[in-house]
């Protein structure tokens, strides 16, 4: 038989440990940034954190929980993409198979439903804490901004996402938001000055939104292309863009004393 | 971190616990109610199982005590006994040896066969070879060749016919050597089958596995999931009377046609076919789904969807019914419903309305129809006093100047006159339409109008006109022409003033007054505004249509007459699909129920209560009619009917095919204009049921009897007492139906010097008749005819015939009487009708006997000398 330390030595010895841990871990200050520094997933936070930049009480942690909520949505949406199809005639039957008939098709779609409901909240909320603690100011205005546009971003993700079941409750809330696109100054048809661009029901930006005048299986098809590739993309360069800014503006802002 | 509050700390352990323990909980749940809690089908299949294995195990038993009964036992133990006797003989050594030796000589016999089948074979690719070379190159020696192989192939092949048969001859000795074992082992068998049966039954419901049940129907891409909890429904017995386990009621009338594993479920009873989870949520019990299920005789509103034609649909009795009041209400006067754009109006023709109603009346009648008759089909319009009289100052300006009165009760007619009027009344079986003092109008489908006051509405010369000739008035009309002579009119028309008189009349207008032109304006304006037209013909307003509002806010006023199909009311075509949310409930919002029956049901019961400035008026309709009106109109859908479901009427295949519908044509044509027989008969497809269809009656009845019977209906006519339909279906006691005398025979017919009878006899003979229907029947020569009459009388006895029949004053009423029968009816469709009597009635109750066609001829021998000698 064989100790524990003798098995764990072996363990360690192997070329596959080698390739993915290095060296040994000490907890050291050293080590402790050598380990942020070798992970990728980690790299972007910073090596270290002052304490009272993890007060609950100062940050509420709604960064962060906003990012678990966006994650948590990558990941069940991803799987609902499995079971769905962007179009007018098979869309909202897909939904009502998630319901009835798909393994954990109810956990999974309200998760994602709740999910996204959950992170709209809370990204307001974080924008709050932030507008509320100073924490905009400068050297973080350019971080202020980025926030702005991943607001508006999961604005756009929730509004795109809420045609796809193709039910009533999104068709009509489509219709509305797309007819206010309508009547945009210059680019909808029925905003003012678009006559100058010589703007049209059927070259304005609702247009562009909907793939055509009325909302049907093209409008669904780009929503669907939007919800699910386009804006996830942007945004998530945007959240990494948005992390490395806290690293680099200094860290999470701290009571001012 | 290291300077943590130590009671901090622990707490935040017991709140990690806590949230684990949660979690874990929560993730348990999850995975439970996913497996059990949404898919509560799992344990109904489960326990349909269970009711199915203890029935079949039941049945088992049953099957094992029965088979101990009969001595199964013992006589299987005797067989096996005889069995082991035969085995014993067999295996005697003679037997046996002979036996061997037989089985060698079949492998010798077998062996030579093989051989020379094989040559045969190669000798046939060989000519095959050469043939082949032969058509590609031509050469005469490939057709020497093929000639040889020819001859060789036909002598091979009466080698391998003659070792063929003598393998067969040792195989038939070596069979016959086993063939009392083979017939025990046998019986054996076949006494044991039925319970090896029933056990591989009970073995093979254990094997069925518990899955979701889907049908499919790919073309609308519908999926039904109800077979998952109702299991059994298409099963041929139920296992419970219990749901979801039962079967499908009257299974053999809708299930038959219809496999459900075609045509799903939804279709017909709606729901939601996809879910699963809860019985509500299945059967459409839910906020936000539109479709809640039909269930019981509701369901047959869907019937509608595919069926073009339901009047004799089998399972279709209700909404057949139902749709009547569509017709007898004329709600497509107003509104565009599918079918019904070729039905004529509703009410009758108000052109010359003045010259036939008293004015009082007619504006008594505006303002309250039921106040007058209270079977009036006219709705209230709830016009006031001073409407009522300018709708009626407009109708009366059609033909005159004048408001004016006659009041009949002032002059007294003879009394001589009115003692014939009354008999001929009764004669003519005026109350076989007509209603009144609330009897007759027995042949409901003829609205014809009830006449109990008829004394106060209308004047003595337009009565006398009319019944002279209906036509002249209103071309429309389903009031025949009775051939009265001017002085039987008089009497009907004395008759009827004095004896249905109105006593609430109040005649305001004896002496006339003028009509003011202001009235009439405002009275054609009312008019146009609640759509009068749409049930009446009225003067200058033949093609009144309305532009639809839509249409109007865009500026069209004009449209051409094809386009303009717009009718005053919402078009209905497909109310029974509409959205719930587009329903407007408007007052009634949170008051009733916001479904679409509701809707409907609320709308029929108070049309104008939803909201100001409806005009629909108020059909005042029994609850139990607004039920039927509202399943029929839940039923004009446009659902997505796969084009394989449609089930076209007989008219639309006609036009599909391109055929002309069946049309009167020629001097019948002229008669039954008059006399209106398709107001009771169906003749090919047009026509009411009340009364027989005679479409071949050509083939059917003998002349002379045509003749007598049309002559006077009365004196033959109660030896065909038939169940009247409306009595079985009315439950009044059965009245004695019988035709009225129309006095055919005494005129000719417009254009020609035949008389009225003679062109109806010759258009039977030469029109009503059927191929199937022999002119003679197949004679027996054989047999005298005395005694295949005699044989016919004991099938008639043997038969229980009588049970139904009539033959003098014995028997039973449920079948006609056959007392007269050998002058009624030809033999040919007595011999047609006897084997198979459902081939020209579908829904005749006579059960099919099954005749041969020898007891056929004897059977109409006997009934052919039923004869009633009448003068």
């Amino acid at each position: 038989m064989k100790s524990l330390p003798e098995i764990t030595n072996q363990v360690k010895k192997n070329l596959i440990w080698k390739s993915i841990f290095r060296r040994d871990y000490r907890n050291t200050v050293r080590d402790r940034a050598q380990a942020v520094f070798g992970n990728v997933f980690l790299h972007l936070h910073p090596v270290q954190v002052r304490e009272s930049a993890v007060k609950l009480r100062f940050t509420w942690g709604m960064g962060g929980i906003t990012f678990f909520a966006y994650l948590l949505l990558i990941i069940t949406g991803v799987v609902l993409m499995f079971y769905y199809h962007p179009s007018i005639d098979q869309a909202y039957t897909d939904i009502k198979d998630l319901e009835f008939q798909v393994p954990f098709g109810v956990i999974l779609r309200n998760l994602h439903r709740w999910g996204a409901h959950f992170m709209v909240i809370v990204v307001m909320i974080h924008m709050f804490r932030v507008f509320m603690t100073g924490s905009y100011k400068a050297p973080r205005q350019f971080n202020w901004g980025v926030g702005v546009i991943l607001l508006v971003l999961t604005f756009l993700l929730s509004f795109t996402g809420y045609l796809t079941p193709w039910d009533q409750l999104g068709f009509w809330a489509i219709t509305v938001g797309t007819n206010m696109g309508a009547a945009t100054p210059l680019l909808g048809y029925q905003g003012p000055f678009s006559e100058f661009l010589h703007i049209t029901p059927f070259n304005d930006v609702r247009f562009a939104l909907l793939g055509g005048a009325l909302v049907g299986g093209n409008a669904l098809l780009r929503s669907y292309i939007w919800h699910c590739i386009a804006i996830p993309l942007v945004a998530t360069i945007l959240m990494f863009v948005h992390f490395w800014r806290v690293r680099k503006d200094g860290g999470i802002s701290k009571p001012q004393k | 971190m290291a300077n943590e509050n130590k009671d901090n700390s622990s707490l935040r352990v017991y709140l990690f616990v806590f949230f684990s323990v949660l979690l874990l909980a929560l993730s348990v749940w999850v995975v439970w109610d996913d497996e059990f809690g949404l898919r509560p089908w799992k344990k109904y299949q489960e326990d349909y199982k269970t009711l199915k294995h203890d029935k079949l195990e039941r049945e088992y038993k049953k099957a094992v005590v029965e088979f101990e009964r009969s001595g199964g036992h013992k006589k299987l133990a005797e067989l096996e006994a005889k069995l082991e006797k035969a085995e014993a003989a067999f295996q005697s050594k003679e037997t046996q040896d002979k036996y061997a030796k037989l089985n060698k000589q079949l492998d010798a016999a077998h062996d030579a066969l093989v051989v020379s089948q094989q040559e045969l074979r190669n000798l046939r690719g060989q000519f095959l070879e050469t043939e082949y070379y032969f058509t590609k190159t031509q050469q005469p020696e490939y057709k020497k060749k093929m000639d040889s192989l020819e001859r060789q192939i036909d002598a091979i092949g009466l080698v391998v016919a003659a070792r063929q048969k003598s393998e067969d001859a040792v195989k038939g000795q070596l069979s016959a050597m086993t063939a009392a074992k083979a017939a025990i082992q046998a019986e054996i068998q076949k006494m044991k089958t039925p319970l090896e049966e029933a056990k591989e039954r009970t073995a093979k419901n254990e094997q069925v596995s518990v899955e979701i049940k889907q049908i499919h129907i790919a073309d609308v891409d519908k999926a039904d999931r109800c077979q998952s909890c109702h299991i059994g429904i298409d099963a041929k017995s139920s296992v419970s009377s219990v749901q979801p386990f039962t079967k499908h009621p009257l299974s053999f009338v809708y299930l038959e046609k219809h496999d459900p594993n075609k045509f799903g479920c939804t279709f017909c009873h709606r729901g939601q076919g996809r879910a699963t989870t809860s019985a509500e949520k299945a059967h459409g019990n839910i906020k936000h789904w539109d479709e809640p299920m039909l269930a019981g005789d509701m369901t047959q509103t869907s019937c509608l969807n595919c069926h073009g034609d339901i009047k004799s649909l089998r399972g279709a009795e209700k909404i057949t019914k139902s749709t009547e009041l569509i017709k007898k209400y004329g709600c497509y006067s107003c509104h565009k419903i599918p079918g019904y754009e070729t039905v004529g109006d509703v009410g009758p023709i108000l052109t010359e309305v003045g010259t036939k109603v008293n004015y009082s009346w007619e504006v008594k009648w505006l303002m309250d129809p039921k106040s007058y008759s209270s079977i009036a089909r006219m709705p209230k319009f709830y016009f006031t006093q001073d409407q009522a009289e300018s709708i009626a100052d407009y109708m009366f300006s059609m033909t005159g100047t004048t408001r004016h009165d006659v009041d009949n009760t002032k002059s007294k007619p003879d009394a001589k006159l009115v003692e014939a009027g009354k008999a001929l009344w009764a004669q003519s079986r005026c109350n076989l339409c007509h209603v009144t003092g609330g009897r007759g109008g027995n042949n409901v489908k003829v609205y014809a109008p009830e006449l109990s006051k008829v004394g106060g509405k209308v004047n003595k010369e337009w009565l006398f006109k009319w019944i002279k000739n209906p036509n002249a008035y209103n071309p429309g009309t389903k009031m025949p022409r009775f051939r009265f002579t001017d002085e039987e009119i008089n009497s009907l028309v004395a008759f009827i003033t004095t004896e249905y008189q109105d006593e609430d009349m109040e005649y305001k207008y004896v002496q006339p007054v003028e009509i003011k032109a202001a009235s009439i304006t405002k009275g054609k304006e009312l008019v146009q505004k609640y759509g009068c037209y749409g049930c009446h013909k009225m003067l200058g307003m033949e093609d009144m249509v309305q532009v639809a509002p839509s249409l109007k806010k865009q500026g069209v006023t004009f449209l051409r007459n094809s386009e303009m199909r717009e009718k005053i009311g919402m078009e209905l075509s497909s109310i029974g699909s509409k959205p719930v949310d587009m329903l407007d409930f408007g007052k009634m919002k949170k008051s009733i129920s916001n479904d679409r029956l509701t809707y409907i049901k609320q709308k029929l019961r108070d049309p104008r209560g939803y909201r100001l400035g409806l005009r629909m008026p108020n059909f005042r309709l029994a609850e139990s009619e607004i039920n039927e009106l509202a399943a029929v109109l839940y039923g004009f859908t446009d659902a997505s009917v796969p084009t394989r479901f449609l089930v076209p009427s007989r008219q639309e295949l006609d036009r599909m095919a391109g055929v002309q519908s069946y049309k009167f044509t020629g001097d019948f044509a002229k008669v039954i204009a008059d006399v209106k027989c398709t107001n009771c008969h169906s003749i090919r497809g047009i026509g009411a049921d009340y009364a027989p269809d005679i479409s071949f009656a050509g083939s059917k009845l003998q002349e002379g009897w045509i003749r007598k019977f049309l002559a006077n209906p009365d004196v033959i006519r109660p030896l065909l007492q038939q169940m009247p339909k409306f009595g079985l279906s009315s439950g009044k006691p059965l009245a004695k139906v019988t035709m009225p005398r129309f006095n055919l025979g005494q005129q000719k017919v417009e254009d020609t010097n035949k008389t009225d009878v003679d062109v109806v006899i010759n258009f039977f003979q030469q029109e009503l008749l059927s191929s199937d229907i022999p002119k003679a029947i197949p004679t027996i020569a054989s047999v005298p005819l005395p005694d295949q009459i005699v044989k016919g009388k004991a099938l008639y006895d043997l038969k229980g015939c009588r049970a139904c029949h009539q033959i003098g004053t014995d028997g039973g009423a449920l079948g006609p009487n056959l007392t007269n029968v050998g002058n009624r009816l030809n033999p040919g469709f007595i011999f047609k009708h006897l084997e198979n009597a459902r081939k020209f009635k579908p829904d005749i109750v006579e059960p099919n006997y099954g005749f041969t066609e020898q007891e056929r001829i004897y059977l109409t021998n006997f009934l052919m000398t039923l004869k009633l000698n009448t003068k």
